[in-house]
């Protein structure tokens, strides 16, 4: 699903962000990148979602060289990936609902199908009954998952999330976590870039482990 | 098609959410283009106003040419002729010095004129009526040229109304511009100013919507509706007082160009001024937002 070769990213000509990054994410594969702060996380996030082009090599998400997208294009590509950021970043004059409907009028759902796809999603992150009410007055970890809904609601094959849990104590990090395990089992490829090692310590999943811009370790959640 | 209008119905409902939210900072914007640009339209009118304003007659000079004395009838046909032909002349008459004897004396006081029948001492005369669409200084070279024929005596010219008032109406011409260029880049500067800070308010929202795939126009959509909505209110802030200022100021203005003519007592309104501003209001307000955001768009790649 993802495939990076010999992928270098430079910021101004001098600071190297991430240089000959090698990796391949199977579809339906999940992933986690671990590192320090500044490793090179979320730049590598942002290349896999077109918002920072690699100074070298080829980055591919389902097959397509992404520095061959722009304009439209690359906005049709963003539409099938789901992003989680550590700040959900919801509109407060929405609704929960209308947040989460937000991709699919992006999308250009028809408004008979969204209703569906809303409830379902807010079904997943146990938020049925928060459908009305505004942002503002959820919790913290509320909040999350009414992003995690948004990032799923239109069921994209690729889920990519960046320090989901940064705001969030253990037991919620726990449950998004648990989350995003079960939006595995449904087939959805997933990378979770987080330098919480506690949070993916006890998980049974491939980590990624960069650190100053490269990959230096690639293996199972046991091995480290 | 469905699609096309709900997309458009969420934007519109869109933009007058956002504009609700900051109503205050709204009008106090839509107020100060408004008056902004009432002030270039305002002397546009009233530039128009005075230069529709001048009848048609007012627009010709007159000049009486007095030829001398021992012209012939040949020279004097030729230069008939000459006068003619040129294509600012409207009209040309030969006014013999009997004709004038009989004209002068039949003005008031000036009767015993008429006794010097005999021995008239008025030269011939071309009454010469003439259509300068030019500048004042043309009128006068042409009166120059004519005062050194070697046929010419002298010559009386008088100058048409639009001629006395041409320096005023350049000069106010002039400030005008001047004015307007000076608000127009105000108005532009405002507007440029407000839709960036807008759009950088937004910051987050326009990152978001570029996250989630939107494109380009569907994120622009709102503001431009916003922006045209705004627009439309200054320009019709501006037509209103535009034409309050008309009601009162012009009038006052209008009192002291009477004095030059009497038909110049008020300038009517000019539909073409008003639409103009209007559009100016929309158009600036438009542009504004559309380069905000489109530079926002840029930077996020
Ligand atoms: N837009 C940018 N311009 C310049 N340097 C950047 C930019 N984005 C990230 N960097 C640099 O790249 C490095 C990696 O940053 P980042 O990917 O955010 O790390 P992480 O997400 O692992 O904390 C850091 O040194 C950061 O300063
Ligand atoms: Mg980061």
């Amino acid at each position: 699903m993802i495939e990076f070769e010999s992928v270098a990213k430079v910021f101004d000509g001098q600071r190297e962000a991430l240089s000959n990054v090698n990796f391949r994410l199977a579809p339906g594969e999940m992933a986690f990148l671990t590192g320090h702060s500044g490793a090179g996380k979320s730049t590598l996030l942002r290349l896999i979602l077109g918002f920072e082009t690699a100074s070298s090599g080829v980055v591919r998400v389902a097959g397509t060289d992404l520095s061959t997208l722009s304009g439209e294009k690359l906005a049709r590509y963003r539409r099938r990936v789901g992003v989680v950021f550590q700040d959900p970043n919801l509109e407060d004059d929405l609704s929960v609902y209308d947040n989460v409907a937000l991709p699919l009028r992006i999308s250009g759902f028809s408004e008979s199908e969204i209703p569906k796809r809303v409830k379902a999603a807010l079904s997943r992150v146990d938020l049925s009954d928060q459908a009305k009410a505004r942002p503002r007055v959820l919790s913290g970890g509320q909040q999350q998952r009414v992003g995690i809904a948004r990032a799923i609601v239109h069921r994209p094959a690729l889920l990519v999330a960046d320090e989901p849990t940064g705001n969030l104590d253990p037991e919620l990090s726990a449950r998004v976590m648990r989350m995003f395990t079960q939006f595995q089992q449904l087939g959805v490829t997933i990378l979770v870039a987080t330098h919480e090692r506690a949070v993916v310590e006890s998980l049974p999943f491939r980590r990624l482990v960069i650190e100053r811009g490269s990959l230096v370790s690639d293996g199972m959640g046991a091995n480290r | 098609m469905n699609r096309w209008i709900l997309d458009h119905t969420q934007a519109i409902a869109d933009a007058w959410k956002r504009t609700s939210d900051r109503f205050t900072q709204f009008i106090v914007l839509v107020c100060l283009l408004g008056i902004l640009l009432a002030i270039p339209g305002w002397l546009a009118q009233i530039w128009i106003g005075m230069a529709s304003l001048v009848p048609k007659d007012a627009v010709r000079s007159e000049a009486i040419v007095f030829l001398k004395k021992d012209l012939d009838v040949e020279a004097r046909i030729d230069l008939e002729r000459l006068l003619s032909e040129m294509p600012w002349v409207d009209e040309i008459m030969f006014v013999p010095r009997s004709a004038a004897l009989e004209q002068l004396s039949s003005q008031d006081g000036l009767e015993s004129i008429a006794e010097l029948k005999n021995n008239n001492p008025l030269p011939d005369a071309l009454r010469l009526k003439f259509t300068m669409h030019g500048v004042e200084a043309s009128e006068n070279e042409i009166i120059e040229k004519l005062t050194s024929d070697r046929r010419v005596l002298s010559l009386r010219y008088y100058p048409s109304t639009r001629i006395q008032y041409a320096s005023l109406v350049e000069m106010l011409g002039f400030l005008g511009v001047g004015l307007s260029l000076l608000t127009i880049i105000g108005v532009l500067m405002a507007v440029f100013l407000v839709a960036a800070a807008d759009v950088v308010d937004d910051r987050r929202r326009i990152e978001l919507y570029t996250l989630l795939g939107a494109s380009r126009r569907f994120i622009k959509r709102p503001y431009l509706y916003r922006a045209t909505i705004l627009g439309v209110l200054a320009g019709l802030i501006a037509c209103l007082v535009i034409t309050l200022l008309n009601e009162v100021l012009s009038s006052v203005l209008a009192l002291s160009l009477k004095a030059i003519d009497t038909r110049l007592s008020n300038f009517p309104m000019d539909g073409r001024i008003l639409i103009g501003v209007a559009s100016i209001a929309v158009f600036t307000s438009w542009v504004g937002a559309e380069r905000a955001v489109s530079r926002r768009l840029k930077a996020l790649h």
